[in-house]
């Protein structure tokens, strides 16, 4: 066990440091020089300021440098967008935003989708089974800002329905705008999650309910409630903790959007403006800090899978 | 055995022999040799059922499949065909037709909510009042005529009302389809003017030909995504599951690593450090049709593509090298392997034939993935390049004014939704018609 660990956490590291040295090459391939937007500055201005960031020196050496300087916590500063404002800096400002919105919104999905594939594993060919399976489609088919703009057209066009802009209605939102506030984004957020974790809970709580043990459960008078919920699901849960990691980084990449549509000040809606702007050092250090994020969340949630599920041998890499 | 009466079994390849024989009346002539053509009437085939026509057949059965794969004939029909039976081009600016609603009013009746919403002149109004005043034998009062002169002046009795209350108090009713003033006036000489049947946008450009290409543009997205996938994933999946070991174990790790990272932020990386590249290389190759056809993608299409073909297969590689590596185990590999056949002959010829149901699906349920993707990057404005379109790019354009202009958020977002949303059922009709042991 310990060794499969150290092993997973080699990779991540592996896994991380190609994605920042690849990340730093194309970033270094931009042609031009990052000054070149100032004011026109003579060859000697330029080789200072080369020399000041340390750009005259060889590519490897600077890769080198910036990947040392990035594991003391410096990412480099904002040419553009909050001009000389530390990288790392922003990072920290923003990123709890996205990753409150983000966890917000994948507890909702995740329980939700728990319970929806429950539910429709065991009223299965039921009208209720049915229905969640077309709700579950369609929303596996609806991309976050189809969802999000359904979301404003509802509740925020001239069109909306007076039912739903209703003063009764807003002011459950309203107390003290904390939850009206992250209602619209974490749903638009985890809607796409929430579907796909329902059909996944449903197929695999199908194959386990098929299992001899459910039929022995079932042979002692167990109710079904309790054969559900305490037996099948342990066992029904594990492909859904696989799907865990990307789901991780579907959220992240998915709160692009969301917080831009949103206007949300989070770390992704600020990385798509940085690209906007070209302000290189964002891009960089924000790719390379939300990359390492899902890859050790991607460890960690191998980890668990494996401390839920002993069965799983995975020194054969399986 | 005579007295049990076999009854004879429909396609059954055993002759009927009691029925033919008749023992009592045999001529010598019943024992020369069989023609050819008797031969082959005497044997009764039955068409041998491909799996193709097993898989067609299993899905034409299922309801939903088929219904899915309607919306897709009619999606594609809308992109391919439909702009050349509209007259107007994706970035061609209609003049006079700008911010049309995809419904329109007859200049009448605009003529005559006009008359209705603007203010009429107050002292006219007041003139009126009196002569009407007069009529009746009464005077106003300098109160009344105030009043009369304020009511005219806030737009008579439709004070306050947006122009569809006005047009509904009216009692006029909106006509389908949206015409410029121009356009209606072209119409009412005689005119033929084809309708901007989803109106336009800000610039006048017509939104239904912008649909069509979006679509179009999506399509053929999903469609080239899944051919790389297809191709690459393929490859290496079932050289990683045929040489097992060492190779397959370094191939793993290699997925390993491509499968924890996130593809938008490859995306979004590879697109932002091609873009000057590519713009100098169209620069550099004016009139080159290379250069041309890049500068009629985009840098962000291109690097779109560039992140399929490196990131995007690595669930498909997966798929294949688990079926691979059960198919190896199977006899006729051994079979093969014994009569000298080369690995790439037994890859080509035994295990990826075998495993052609798994492909196929996985393929198709590539195209949703990666149209969803493409909206995605679209939507953030790292996709396709204006002019050209597509429908994430339309939802983010229409955002910005979807309280006015409602149709233009609603349509792109529902014509994307039903295409994942048809691509989506009809593969997992597919899987089910492919390979039924997977049908949950």
């Amino acid at each position: 066990m310990a060794k499969y660990i150290l092993k997973r956490i080699v990779m991540a590291i592996v896994t991380v440091l190609v994605v920042s040295c690849v990340t730093f090459l194309l970033m270094m391939s931009v042609p031009g020089s990052p000054f070149a937007s100032e004011r026109a500055l003579t060859p000697q201005q330029e080789a200072t300021l080369n020399a000041k960031y340390g750009l005259d020196q060889p590519l490897p050496v600077q890769m080198v440098n910036y990947l040392n300087k990035a594991l003391h916590g410096d990412l480099g500063e904002s040419l553009k967008m909050q001009k000389g404002r530390a990288v790392t800096d922003i990072i920290k400002e923003m990123f709890p935003v996205s990753a409150k919105i983000g966890a917000m919104a994948l507890v909702w999905a995740v329980a939700v989708g728990i319970l929806l594939g429950c539910l429709a594993a065991y009223h299965r060919g039921k009208w209720i089974d049915s229905l969640l399976r077309v709700v579950c489609t369609l929303g596996i088919s609806m991309p976050s800002f189809v969802v999000a703009s359904f979301l404003l057209i509802l509740f925020c066009s001239p069109i909306a329905p007076q039912l739903l802009k209703s003063a009764q209605l807003t002011a459950i939102f309203d107390a003290g705008l904390g939850l009206k506030a992250y209602f619209m984004p974490c749903f638009a957020l985890g809607l796409y999650p929430m579907c796909y974790t329902a059909r996944l809970t449903r197929s695999s709580m199908l194959d386990a309910i098929g299992q001899e043990y459910i039929k022995t459960a079932r042979a002692k008078g167990l109710k079904s409630g309790k054969i559900i919920f305490k037996h099948a699901l342990r066992n029904a849960l594990i492909p859904v903790i696989t799907y865990l990691g990307p789901l991780v980084a579907f959220t992240l990449c998915g709160g692009f959007v969301v917080e831009s549509v949103f206007s949300i000040p989070g770390l992704g809606r600020y990385l798509v403006q940085s690209i906007t702007n070209r302000d290189y050092f964002i891009i960089m250090g924000v790719t390379i800090f939300l990359a390492a994020f899902v890859v050790i969340m991607n460890l960690v949630v191998d980890v668990v899978y494996k401390l839920v599920d002993p069965r799983i041998d995975i020194t054969k890499g399986e | 055995m005579a007295d049990k009466q076999k009854k004879p079994v429909i396609g059954s390849l055993q002759p009927d022999v009691d029925a033919m024989l008749d023992w009592d009346r045999l001529t010598p002539d019943d024992f020369a040799p069989a023609e050819p053509e008797e031969k082959e009437n005497f044997i009764q085939a039955r068409r041998s059922v491909s799996y193709w026509s097993d898989a067609w057949r299993r899905l034409r059965k299922n309801g939903v499949a088929m219904v899915a794969l309607g919306v897709i004939v009619l999606l594609v029909l809308f992109a391919f065909v439909g702009p050349m039976l509209v007259p107007y081009g994706y970035d061609e600016r209609n003049i006079g037709a700008e911010n049309l609603f995809p419904y329109h009013y007859t200049l009448e009746e605009q003529a005559q909510y006009q008359e209705a919403a603007s203010a009429a002149d107050p002292e006219t109004a007041v003139a009126n009042a009196r002569a009407e005043a007069e009529a009746k034998g009464e005077t106003l009062t300098r109160k009344e005529e105030a009043l009369i002169r304020a009511k005219a002046k806030s737009g008579g009795e439709y004070a306050g009302m947006s122009e569809a209350e006005v047009y509904a108090a009216l009692g006029i009713h909106k006509h389908a389809f949206g015409y410029s003033n121009k356009e209606l006036q072209r119409m009412a000489d005689g005119e033929k003017v084809f309708p901007h049947m989803f109106g336009t946008d800000k610039l006048g450009r017509d939104i239904m030909v912008r649909t069509m290409y979006g679509t179009r543009v999506s399509m053929i997205i999903g469609l080239a995504a899944a051919f790389i996938v297809l191709v690459i994933g393929a490859l290496y999946g079932s050289i990683s599951g045929y040489c097992g070991g060492k190779v397959d174990a370094v191939m793993q790790r290699i997925v390993d690593v491509i499968y924890s990272v996130p593809e938008v932020l490859v995306i979004l990386l590879i697109s932002t450090s091609l873009q000057p590249h590519i713009t100098q290389f169209i620069t550099d190759h004016q009139g080159n049709g290379l250069a041309e056809s890049m500068r009629t993608l985009g840098p962000n299409l291109i690097a779109m593509f560039i992140s399929f073909g490196l990131l995007y297969w690595v669930s498909m590689s997966r798929i294949i090298r688990g079926q691979i590596l059960q198919l190896k185990q199977q006899e006729y590999v051994t079979a093969a392997r014994a009569l000298g056949a080369s690995g790439g002959r037994i890859i080509r010829r035994h295990l990826l034939p075998n495993c052609i149901g798994q492909i196929v699906v996985t393929t198709c349920l590539q195209i949703p993935s990666a149209i969803f993707l493409e909206s995605f990057m679209s939507y953030l404005g790292v996709g396709v390049s204006a002019p050209l379109t597509s429908l994430g790019s339309m939802c983010r354009d229409a955002l910005s004014g979807f309280t006015s202009y409602t149709y233009r958020l609603v349509i792109p977002a529902a014509i994307i939704s039903v295409m994942i949303l048809a691509f989506n059922l009809f593969g997992d009709g597919l899987r089910d018609a492919l390979d039924p042991r997977l049908k949950k």
